[in-house]
């Protein structure tokens, strides 16, 4: 089984296989080494792999290393848009974990047998509760722990197994002996993980990966997911899966987004789903659609307030009811956490005996169990040394065999491969520093599934009909209406800006500088009330005032704002394309630069970054997105926002009560970026007049209020349900703001400067606009959105603490 | 004796609802003692779905769903039911710290369901104390039950204006006052925190007072009490609440580890602002004559 090490190895320049025996001289002699084996030779499959990487020397190691750093930050961006503190912040160490076929097959087995006799367990702990009377579990343990569901008892379907995916994480012993450390069975993650690093592995060093002879692992998934729709009742056809994720929230919720896009099923968060009629489904803009197969990636005292933890926001109440009854079927069964209790360890050789009739064929890991070595490259790439590993595997039942009751040992299928991080047996694998590739190495070499690709695709939505899901219409909506928020301000601010810099002294009083405030609300008209605010005097409080809009402390600030784009545009990931993506992470680094100790022309400066890279957002979204209704409701998001600012500043304009005159209208004209436009009409003459025509009634004008409707109007006749002969409360809203901008008496609306009843038809005008365009906002909310309502406890369990 | 138990449990929302999940637990269960006859069951609204079940305890559950709106919810159960006298308690039993320590080793499912820690009820050293002044060192299982039973009738108040779902047994325990749903959370406490099994009853109470003795508490109400486990016999009913050992005057509608497992009704809503609860029982016995 030993292959000899090649001389070149031995001698190579950098030796590293050399330094490697030496290290393991010097540590615990004995303990088995997945690299060496006792005789010091290299175990089967390693040859290339280190032959390949040897030649790439230190340097080109660390070039290797450099990309698949990045590729992993990059996947990051894509599919986490975290914090940096949440989520995986390893290195992917470039030299994977090779495991022969014979060390594989031992593990395969038992990993195999190990999930038959959990499914056996549930099956009793659930139903008939024989092997707790007979002695053969740790009752005391099973009833003190949070995960022992009594709501479970008898909720599982008899024609469905408890567990279609397993998670085991073993490692090897001193002796070279698999032994499991813990079951993941709630939500089985790593999957995403072990695809992801394959794949950066495929792509980093495609010669290495290509000429292996190793097992691949997307038949796997091809078949988990066959197996997935194959635990539908209904639909038998094309049932509809979805994945249950707890949401943005979650340090998992990378691996979600990244799984389900793989999968192509589509990512649901509790609050999209409801229980109806015994039945689940998926609140979508086209109405309720049904769901089939839950793929669960949220604990199980989660999933259902009704049942299980009644303080859960994160469930679909009445879930288990639906789960018992067959209104949908679960991957995997609520309740399976109990499976994963470290006190059932020792029971397990007994109950494989009693249950399979089989002597338990991997081993738990117990306080004394030393690990074994495997090498990992520094992080210089120069040396590798052993380290101990942890790997999870993943198995799943076949598709053929999830509506047949009963078990057998063919009825299950081990993905050839894992997650492996490095760290002490037991460590979580999230906050380890190294992961690493997990190769079985295959007696000839294996074709290259197409579908590992697939996964590199444009992310773009392919589901944005009408089976939308109402949250990612509304989040949508919001993304829009936000982006064109922070617009607005970064504009306006940009402006005051300018004037603070201008006016630099407290002796030239800037009354512009003063409206400008008020614009930004700032400061206030009334001097009290409930919103007012105290006014600014001098130069100094005002600087500091705007300054403090860079900060984190105002709600109104760029950072807020921006957090409130980012957390709409996180629930909708999947519909964005990767190049948003990649803007919007910019946006991220660049918003995490700002700060009220700016000086107010860097201030500036990055206002105009900051228009510049949103409008670079939503230009890509409108590339990239599909035209569907995901789009539109974003869309119409952004013009709302943007026709109420500029109503809402011509009214301010209107009434200058600082009366700067003409000057704010020139401002009007530069936030909006209408400037340049204006004066190839107009010269650099001021007409209040020019400017009203520019900014309400042209049409051609994009930041024009009559284009701005238009454009509403369009995609309102596009969302569902607008062939109705009815109008509905948003459609009529519209009609009433364009016929007041329509029937608006233009003469009347002349010599603004000197005719007072001028300005009354204007204030008019822009009363009657900005009335219905306000209501506008909820009404489309109370159309489209108004079934995404929280649930609510009749009566609270909860004891006073 | 023979009974019409008429149990009515009534919503007003400020607001209107428009999907809820419930559970009910209201259709008594059948027990040694007590045969249950057909339930009559009106929910108005009508619910779309409805589906009964069996919970881990063996109580009724009746799962039901209401897809329209409303704004009111009324479920009202009749069941006429017969229960029958307690035979006579044992004359001896064994010392409680025996029992203890062999509970303590039992494997058994049913046992330690119900000595460990519950939703509502966890064990601890205050009322392991409480506890010691009634088992006292060596005495008799059944003796010591019946006096924590009468020391809680005795030296407690029921003051319905005190407590609340969420108030905690320490609190309960402090003041010395509180309602039934309490005082058998105390005692159920006070058991397992000297390591034996106890589990919560919730049931009915008949009002009429037999002549010449006092009107008993729990009048027109739900009522609750515990049971403990007596090795080789049973499970020994105590009504702290009365001071008295339930019997046939006492239906039952189905048990738990605490009040959370029993809950007559839970429910999960969308919408319905604030609301209003209105409970109506009625035990009314039949004359042997007219049954």
């Amino acid at each position: 089984m030993t292959a000899p090490v090649s001389p070149s190895l031995m001698r190579g320049n950098a030796g590293l296989v050399e330094d490697y025996v030496n290290q393991l001289g010097k540590g615990q002699p004995g303990t088995f080494d997945a690299l060496l084996d006792r005789q010091g030779q290299l175990r089967p499959g390693w040859q290339n792999l280190l032959g390949a990487l040897e030649a790439l020397g230190a340097d080109g190691r660390f070039q290797q290393h450099e990309e698949i750093q990045r590729l992993l930050a990059e996947n990051g961006v894509i599919f986490n848009m975290h914090d940096d503190s949440h989520g995986r912040a390893w290195r992917l160490d470039p030299l994977p974990w090779v495991i022969d076929q014979a060390q594989w097959q031992t593990l395969e087995i038992g990993i195999t047998q190990r999930s038959r006799l959990l499914n056996a367990l549930y099956q009793d702990i659930y139903g008939p509760r024989t092997l707790f009377d007979a002695g053969l579990l740790p009752t005391q343990a099973i009833l003190a722990s949070p995960h022992f569901l009594l709501p479970c008892h008898g909720s599982q379907p008899s024609d469905r197994p408890s567990i279609s995916f397993h998670g085991v994480d073993v490692i090897q012993d001193a002796e070279g002996q698999w032994r499991v450390i813990a079951d993941r069975l709630q939500a089985p993650s790593g999957t995403g993980f072990a695809l992801e690093n394959r794949i950066l592995m495929a792509r980093a060093l495609p010669e290495m990966y290509r000429n292996a002879p190793l097992k691949r692992l997307a038949g796997f998934l091809d078949k988990y997911h066959r197996t997935l729709t194959a635990l539908a009742y209904q639909h038998r056809d094309n049932p509809s899966v979805v994945l249950l994720t707890p949401g943005p929230g979650s340090p998992r919720y990378f691996e979600h987004a990244y799984l389900a896009n793989y999968l192509n099923i589509n990512l649901a968060e509790g609050q999209d789903m409801v229980v109806r009629d015994g039945q689940l489904w998926l609140r979508t803009l086209g109405g309720l659609q049904p769901v089939d197969v839950v793929l669960r990636h949220c604990d199980d005292a989660y999933c259902d307030p009704l049942e299980l933890r009644g303080d859960s926001q994160l469930g679909v109440p009445g879930l288990l009811q639906a789960a018992r009854t067959g209104g949908v079927a679960m991957s995997n069964a609520l309740g399976v956490g109990v499976l994963e209790l470290p006190e059932l360890a020792d029971y397990l050789p007994a109950l494989c005996e009693h249950l399979l009739g089989e002597t338990l064929l991997l081993p738990n890991a117990n306080a004394d169990t030393r690990p074994a070595t495997a090498p990992v490259f520094d992080h210089q790439l120069q040396r590798l040394t052993p380290t101990p590993l942890n790997l999870r595997c993943f198995v799943s039942r076949t598709p053929a065999s999830v509506s047949t009751p009963g078990q057998q040992l063919s009825d299950y299928h081990v993905m050839p491969g894992g997650l492996a991080w490095v760290g002490a047996p037991g460590t979580p694998s999230l906050s380890s520093p190294v992961v690493k590739d997990v190769w079985v190495t295959a007696t000839t070499p294996q074709p290259h599934v197409s579908q590992l690709r697939q996964a590199r695709g444009p992310v773009v939505a392919t589901r944005d009909g009408t089976d939308l899901p109402s949250r990612v219409a509304e989040s949508l909506f919001w993304l829009g209406r936000y982006g064109e928020r922070l617009d607005a301000r970064a504009r306006l601010l940009r402006e005051a800006l300018m004037r603070l810099m201008e006016y630099d002294q407290d002796d030239i009083a800037d009354q512009l500088l003063d409206e400008l405030l008020l614009a930004l609300e700032i400061t206030t008209l009334e001097s009290d009330g409930e919103n007012a605010k105290p006014p600014l005097i001098g130069f100094a409080q005002k600087r500091t005032a705007l300054l403090a809009q860079f900060g984190e402390q105002e709600p109104q600030a760029l950072q807020p704002l921006f957090a409130q784009l980012l957390r709409n545009a996180r629930s909708v990931r999947d519909h964005l394309g990767d190049d948003s993506w990649r803007v919007a992470h910019q946006l991220r680094q660049q918003m995490s630069s700002l700060s009220p100790t700016l000086a107010p022309s860097a201030a500036r400066r990055a206002c105009e970054g900051l228009s510049a890279q949103l409008a670079a957002f939503f230009g890509l979204c409108n590339e990239t997105m599909p035209h569907h209704y995901g789009w539109r409701f974003m869309d119409i998001g952004r013009f709302l926002d943007r026709v109420l600012g500029l109503l809402s500043l011509l009214k301010l304009t209107l009434n200058s009560p600082h009366s700067p005159g003409l000057a704010l209208w020139e401002v009007v004209l530069a936030t909006t970026d209408n400037f340049t436009a204006y004066r190839r009409r107009y010269r650099s003459e001021l007409h209040p007049e020019a400017i009203l025509d520019l900014l309400l009634f042209d049409e051609t004008n994009p930041r024009s209020v009559g284009y701005m409707l238009k454009r509403l109007e369009r995609q309102m006749d596009k969302l569902p349900g607008s062939s109705s002969p009815y109008r509905n409360a948003e459609r009529r809203l519209l009609i009433q703001a364009n016929a007041a901008l329509h029937l608006a008496d233009i003469d009347r609306l002349s010599h603004l400067a000197d005719t007072p009843g001028a300005q009354e038809a204007l204030e008019q005008l822009l009363d009657d606009l900005i009335a219905p365009l306000s209501a506008l906002s909820n009404a489309i909310s109370h159309s489209h959105f108004s079934h995404v309502e929280r649930p609510r406890q009749l009566v609270s369990m909860e004891l006073d603490e | 004796m023979n009974y019409t138990l008429r149990h009515t449990t009534r919503y007003h929302y400020s607001a209107p609802v428009t999907l809820c999940h419930s559970e009910a637990r209201v259709l008594p269960r059948k027990t040694l003692h007590q045969q249950c006859g057909a339930s009559d069951l009106i929910i108005s609204p009508m619910p779309q779905v409805q589906a009964e079940r069996r919970d881990v305890f063996g109580n009724r559950v009746l799962y039901f769903a209401m897809e329209e709106v409303h704004q009111t919810l009324d479920v009202t159960v009749v069941t006429p039911l017969n229960t029958q006298p307690l035979g006579p308690l044992p004359a001896t039993s064994p010392a409680w710290e025996q029992v203890a320590e062999q509970l303590r080793g039992d494997n058994r499912f049913d046992m330690q369901l119900y000595r460990l820690d519950s939703p509502f009820i966890r064990r601890n050293d205050e009322l392991a104390t409480f506890a010691r002044s009634c088992f006292t060192p060596g005495r008799p299982l059944i003796e010591s039950a019946l006096a924590l039973n009468q020391l809680i009738y005795s030296s407690f108040e029921y003051d319905p204006s005190f407590t609340t779902l969420a108030t905690p047994l320490s609190d309960v325990l402090a003041n010395r006052r509180g309602v039934c749903q309490d005082f058998a959370h105390l005692a159920i406490g006070a058991l397992r925190s000297v390591g034996l099994a106890a589990r919560y009853v919730s049931g009915y109470l008949e009002t009429q007072p037999p002549p010449g003795q006092p009107r008993l508490i729990g009048a027109d109400a739900s009522h609750a009490w515990l049971a403990a486990w007596i090795p080789d016999w049973g499970w020994l009913a105590l009504d702290p609440t009365n001071g008295t050992v339930p019997g046939e005057q006492h239906p039952v509608l189905a048990w738990g580890r605490d009040y959370a497992d029993v809950a007559p009704l839970k429910g999960v809503m969308n919408g319905g602002g604030d609301h209003q609860l209105e409970v109506e029982v009625d035990v009314m016995p039949l004359n042997d004559s007219a049954a």
